[in-house]
């Protein structure tokens, strides 16, 4: 094994290894967010309290593509979208900090608000 | 660049075979349903080129995939996120090619696939004007390592059985 392979192997390695423990630390972490965020291109469009909000959904267009957000339980999910991977409504609910839903063709993320006061 | 007829056919020939990978990748229901984590299995066709193949040959076959793959897949918005991970990969993986052994062609890939979600990221956090896309990077480098080790044994076995002379 020459120098550079050796320090290319160590580098594949290391960010492996570092992107598997810190998915397994976001993964790990107490989940008791509420607060949600739709954010598209950057813009917070909506807020939404998951502890107080009642069923609805939500459609939001955009440029080339259009997003149903759903909230119903205390749950947050893309019920359709209007492009052909639906990558997102098969991300289902949104669970985790470190994984918002994301819709790419829409530009669109639904995510927990990094501040968690409820007023 | 000189392209000869058979140069052309051969590069041709080799992006088509990526885009039926690409195409037939399709249809597989998604392993982990989370944006820019995939197989990648078209990636085959390129770390092969990378090695048997001129940087701008290789550059011309992933260049044409993309830019048919995104038609075939309904999905041109999808182009930039491809080509900001696919440039980065191809020049990292030319970078390395010369330090790698026939036997850690697959280690090479691995690398790829860490440039090219690193490009995918970049590219996703420019188009969508929010750095939230940041918390996706441990899922798509850790699934892209795997993915990306795979692929390249794939390659790593066809540049072992197809015992081409190396570009002239």
């Amino acid at each position: 094994m020459n120098k550079p392979l050796a320090a290319i192997a160590a580098f594949a390695g290391l960010v492996f290894l570092g992107s598997g423990a810190w998915m397994l630390a976001g993964h790990f972490r107490a989940q008791d967010a509420v607060l949600v965020e739709i954010v598209q291109d950057g813009k917070v469009l909506y807020t939404v309290d998951l502890a107080s909000e009642e069923d609805r959904s939500i459609r939001i267009e955009g440029a080339d593509s259009w997003n149903l957000v759903t909230v119903r339980g205390g749950e947050i999910f893309m019920e359709e979208a209007g492009c052909p991977d639906q990558t997102c409504v098969k991300m289902g609910v949104l669970r985790a900090e470190n994984l918002p839903i994301v819709c790419l063709p829409n530009k669109l993320v639904i995510r927990f608000a990094d501040s968690q006061e409820v007023s | 660049m000189k392209l000869t007829t058979r140069r052309l056919t051969e590069l041709a020939l080799l992006t088509a075979a990526a885009l039926i990978i690409f195409v037939i990748e399709l249809r597989i229901p998604d392993l982990v349903p989370i944006p820019g984590v995939k197989l990648g299995l078209a990636n085959i066709i390129t770390v092969y080129a990378v090695f048997r193949y001129k940087p701008e040959e290789t550059a011309l076959i992933v260049l044409c995939r993309i830019l048919l793959g995104s038609m075939f897949a309904g999905r041109p918005s999808a182009i930039l996120y491809s080509a900001a991970g696919a440039a980065l990969c191809l020049i990292g993986m030319l970078a390395v090619r010369r330090f790698i052994p026939p036997k850690w062609i697959w280690l090479c890939s691995v690398l790829g696939a860490i440039f090219h979600n690193t490009g995918q990221i970049l590219a996703a956090m420019v188009l969508m004007k929010t750095a939230v896309i940041v918390s996706y990077i441990p899922v798509l480098l850790f699934t892209g390592c795997i993915a990306g080790a795979f692929t390249g044994l794939c390659a790593q076995m066809l540049v072992a059985r197809i015992d081409r002379k190396p570009p002239a």
